[in-house]
């Protein structure tokens, strides 16, 4: 099959994945007590003022028929009304999406920025100083919660030494990025210890094989020896350990956004949960599957590129 | 507000995040030691008012909670909407600045029929909105007209006003279904904020992407999620005001992070400041911390139609049993108070002198004695994670009296769901003000006969009720005294609720922030509001 091929069948298989979610995410959502009605009125949601707004918004109706409206919706791309917002559920997201991307894009560079120079150093100085510290220290990082790592950023480098904004998006290109530096470095401290374990055990083996032996042999440089035949070839695993790590990182917006009062997807999830606006949690979760299908497509088609042995099918 | 202050949709962490939390309590404290690390022992500072003379300019950074959710006021029920709405309509009376009354805003003065039914209201001359078109009466019909029939929001506080009618450009007249003593405190809820007759012309829709109103400032820009940036309105009405260029409400969810923003100059004011840093802020340099009195009060709330619960001296024994003064010194750290009425503290005919139920062991103990269960009984006693730690409480000192209390914790979002359902024994939850009157409170917490069931505690006694009604519907103000007084009597006689405690309303403000002050019922003019240099 050839990789246009396999490309199309990957974003095919895209569509029951979808459908699948819709359904229990459409579904899981109303066996939360309560109702969009009460969460909105308060305590002094009265019974007929509750079903007064149950009928403004539909949610009278038996669940099938409102499942039935919603999936009618979608395959016209309309995803609904936020019931608190009063805005349609696509604008929110297209108002919100960018600085979850953003996010998740900045964490990954930082995470490739930090891994690739550590395992290549851990790998090329085994059992030294240099090694013992790259597979200690990036621990830190893996212990400690994303919300306190994030804190932290702030406390030094927005507070202290007042580089980065403490929260927000910033106003501008120039503005996002400085926004995006701390929560992306914080990702990349949470996820880089587990690549830069992958890629140096993965160059080690590298390292030690005989193609490399030939090579070193042929008397090519060690720096093209380390890069060209054992960090290429290291890559692989490592980039898949990465991509679950982003797959995984999709939902965990929800932490990091709240730390830096970032107005993403994830902090939109979090206030549409608490307040019931089923429309939305809907909307956005779709969104955050879609993502994570993509990501790990991504991560497949990238693993395939780099080993030619690996082949479409 | 209500039940659970609707400035604070507590989130909720993935369950991504709550690995993480699990993954190390170490690291918890860690951060939490470090924020606190600021901390000193030295009381809190009050709201700082400024006899200097204000200075024109500035743009205040105001960090919240949470983002505003819409610019209708007839819509509006969250916190974050409400007072950021408040900034751009105003209504006929507004709220007093200690919260126990109303004052004369739009409208100048009322006079009220013989009958009591009818009210005719007199607009102050030469007020325009941001447009710079006069405001008239019909403006005010309409407004009031439209809050009265919407649907979801607040509107249902008009619910005793039977027409709104306009004779004369500057006269509003309003008839009530009944003798209605609250009226004043009803029109000075924003949900009878005033906006021009139909929009001006222009749809519901198109009109609230950029209101105009008569308030002291208008909208400048809405990034959702972010930001909202109101500008001042140049047309107007109180000379010289408002100080300030622009108010930018930024949304920080996040206590440690808003603190962070003061700390960092990014805001000028934030609100509900995590409790370990309140104590600090008077020895940070530049920093202070408001500490205002609010109308929250929090109560346990027996549910009769658990048996135990329907025995006033079990109830009675319950509230001896527990030691209010403790509660608020561990978990307040000191600021609050106990609650020694059935009526939050903020409102009008609050009777500070109230004794209140006071902790008293061996009493407690001699009315569980002469209750029906007089050897105790099994309890489960329903909370959330944000009041935790007052159940764990209330178990232990119930235990001395045989009351074995099991805790059932949901989610705060699920606590009131379960309570309306009366799935609970014994339950805690808290209420503040909409208005400045508590007739809504009464009605809410004391009233079986109506829609909230007493609190959802199934309480219903016909005298409570009589004296809830009496008290709403006398408009000499010398009678109501004597009913509230009564009332709240009464209720420690037979415990609908048990009364625990009185939470402030805190924020954190740099030095360069005068005359911001904050009413019980949690509005803040920001009007009077000005920076220095």
């Amino acid at each position: 099959m050839t990789k246009t091929g396999y490309l199309l069948r990957r974003l095919a298989y895209l569509v029951p994945t979808v459908v699948a979610i819709t359904v229990l995410v459409f579904f899981m959502i109303h066996l939360i007590p309560g109702n969009p009605a009460s969460a909105m009125l308060g305590p002094r949601a009265t019974p007929t003022r509750v079903a007064a707004l149950d009928r403004l918004w539909g949610l009278n109706r038996p669940l099938l028929s409102q499942y039935w409206l919603f999936m009618d919706r979608l395959v016209h791309g309309n995803l609904g009304t936020s019931l608190f917002l009063h805005i349609p559920v696509t604008t929110l997201i297209a108002q919100r999406i960018g600085p979850t991307l953003l996010l998740l894009t900045g964490g990954t560079v930082f995470t490739i920025l930090i891994t690739v120079p550590l395992a290549a150093a851990a790998a090329t100085h085994k059992g030294g100083a240099i090694d013992q510290l790259v597979r200690i220290v990036p621990l830190i990082g893996l212990s400690m919660p994303a919300f306190w790592m994030g804190i932290i950023l702030l406390l030094v480098f927005a507070v202290k030494v007042p580089i980065f904004p403490v929260a927000g998006f910033g106003v501008g290109v120039s503005g996002h990025l400085l926004s995006i530096v701390l929560p992306a470095l914080t990702v990349a401290f949470a996820i880089a210890p587990l690549t830069i374990r992958s890629l140096r055990t993965a160059m080690l083996e590298a390292l030690t094989s005989e193609y490399v032996v030939t090579a070193r042999g042929k008397r090519i440089s060690e720096a093209r020896v380390v890069v060209r035949h054992g960090m290429r070839n290291a890559l692989p695993p490592a980039v898949s350990v990465l991509g679950v790590n982003i797959g995984w990182l999709v939902g965990g917006t929800v932490v990091i956004e709240q730390v830096f009062s970032l107005p993403g997807l994830g902090s939109l999830m979090l206030s549409s949960i608490y307040n019931k606006d089923f429309p939305v949690v809907q909307g956005v979760t779709l969104v955050f599957a879609g993502l994570v299908v993509l990501v790990n497509l991504g991560t497949d088609i990238f693993f395939a590129l780099l080993d030619p042995r690996v082949t479409f099918e | 507000m209500s039940t659970k202050p609707r400035n604070s949709p507590r989130p909720r962490l993935s369950a991504m995040g709550r690995q993480l939390l699990g993954r190390t309590a170490v690291a918890l404290l860690l951060s939490t030691g470090l924020i606190a690390a600021w901390a000193s022992s030295s009381s809190s500072s009050p709201a700082r008012t400024s006899s200097a003379a204000p200075v024109h300019g500035g743009h205040l950074v105001f960090a919240r909670i949470a983002d505003i959710e819409t610019l209708d006021p007839t819509v509006a029920v969250d916190n974050p909407s409400i007072w950021a709405d408040e900034q751009i309509y105003q209504t006929l009376y507004t709220v007093a600045a200690n919260g126990r009354g109303t004052v004369p805003w739009l409208a100048t003065g009322f006079r009220v029929s013989a009958n009591k039914l009818t009210w005719t209201f007199t607009l102050r001359s030469g007020i325009e909105f941001s447009n710079g078109q006069p405001l008239t009466s019909a403006d005010v019909k309409f407004s009031i007209d439209r809050a009265r029939t919407s649907k979801s929001g607040l509107g249902y506080i008009d619910a005793n006003i039977a027409s709104v009618s306009a004779p004369s450009p500057h006269t509003v007249v309003i008839k009530t279904v009944r003798p209605w003593a609250p009226l004043l405190a009803d029109l000075a809820l924003y949900v009878n904020g005033i906006v021009p007759n139909h929009f001006g012309g222009t749809s519901a829709t198109a009109f609230f992407q950029h209101p105009v109103a008569t308030g002291p400032f208008e909208l400048g820009t809405w990034v959702h999620g972010q930001s909202l940036t109101l500008v001042r309105n140049p047309h107007y009405w109180q000379p010289g005001k408002p100080y300030l260029d622009s108010v930018e409400f930024t949304v920080v969810p996040n206590a440690n992070s808003r603190l962070l923003t003061l700390e960092g100059h990014q805001a000028q004011i934030v609100d509900a400041p995590p409790a370990p840093s309140v104590a600090s802020l008077k020895s940070m340099p530049g920093f202070f911390a408001g500490i205002f009195p609010s109308t929250e009060i929090v109560v346990a709330l027996p549910n009769e139609h658990f048996a135990p619960m329907a025995d006033v001296h079990v109830r009675e024994a319950i509230a001896y049993a527990i030691n209010q003064n403790a509660i608020v010194k561990a978990i307040l750290l000191g600021r609050g108070s106990r609650a020694n009425s059935i009526l939050p503290s903020g409102v009008p005919y609050y009777n500070a002198a109230n004794p209140g139920i006071k902790f008293n062991l061996a009493k407690a103990k001699s009315e569980l004695a002469a209750s029906h269960y007089p050897h105790g009984f099994k309890l489960t006693f329903l909370s959330d994670s944000d009041y935790a730690e007052v159940a764990e409480v209330v178990q232990q000192e119930l235990a001395p009296l045989g009351i074995k209390v099991s805790i059932s914790t949901v989610p705060s979002s699920d606590l009131f769901v379960e309570q309306q359902q009366f799935n609970y024994q014994l339950s805690i939850d808290n209420w503040t003000m909409d208005i400045s009157d508590p007739s809504e409170y009464a009605t809410y917490a004391l009233d079986g006969t109506g829609g909230s069931y007493s609190f959802f505690t199934n309480y219903n006694n016909a005298h409570m009720t009589s004296l809830v009604e009496q008290a709403a519907t006398t408009l000499n103000t010398t009678q109501r005294a004597r009913l509230y007084n009564e009332l709240q009597t009464f209720a420690d006689q037979q415990l609908p609720q048990i009364p625990l405690y009185y939470a402030p309303l805190i924020y954190g403000a740099s030095q360069k922030v005068h005359n911001f002050t904050v009413t019980p019922l949690g509005n803040y003019p920001l009007q009077n509001v000005w920076l220095s240099k």
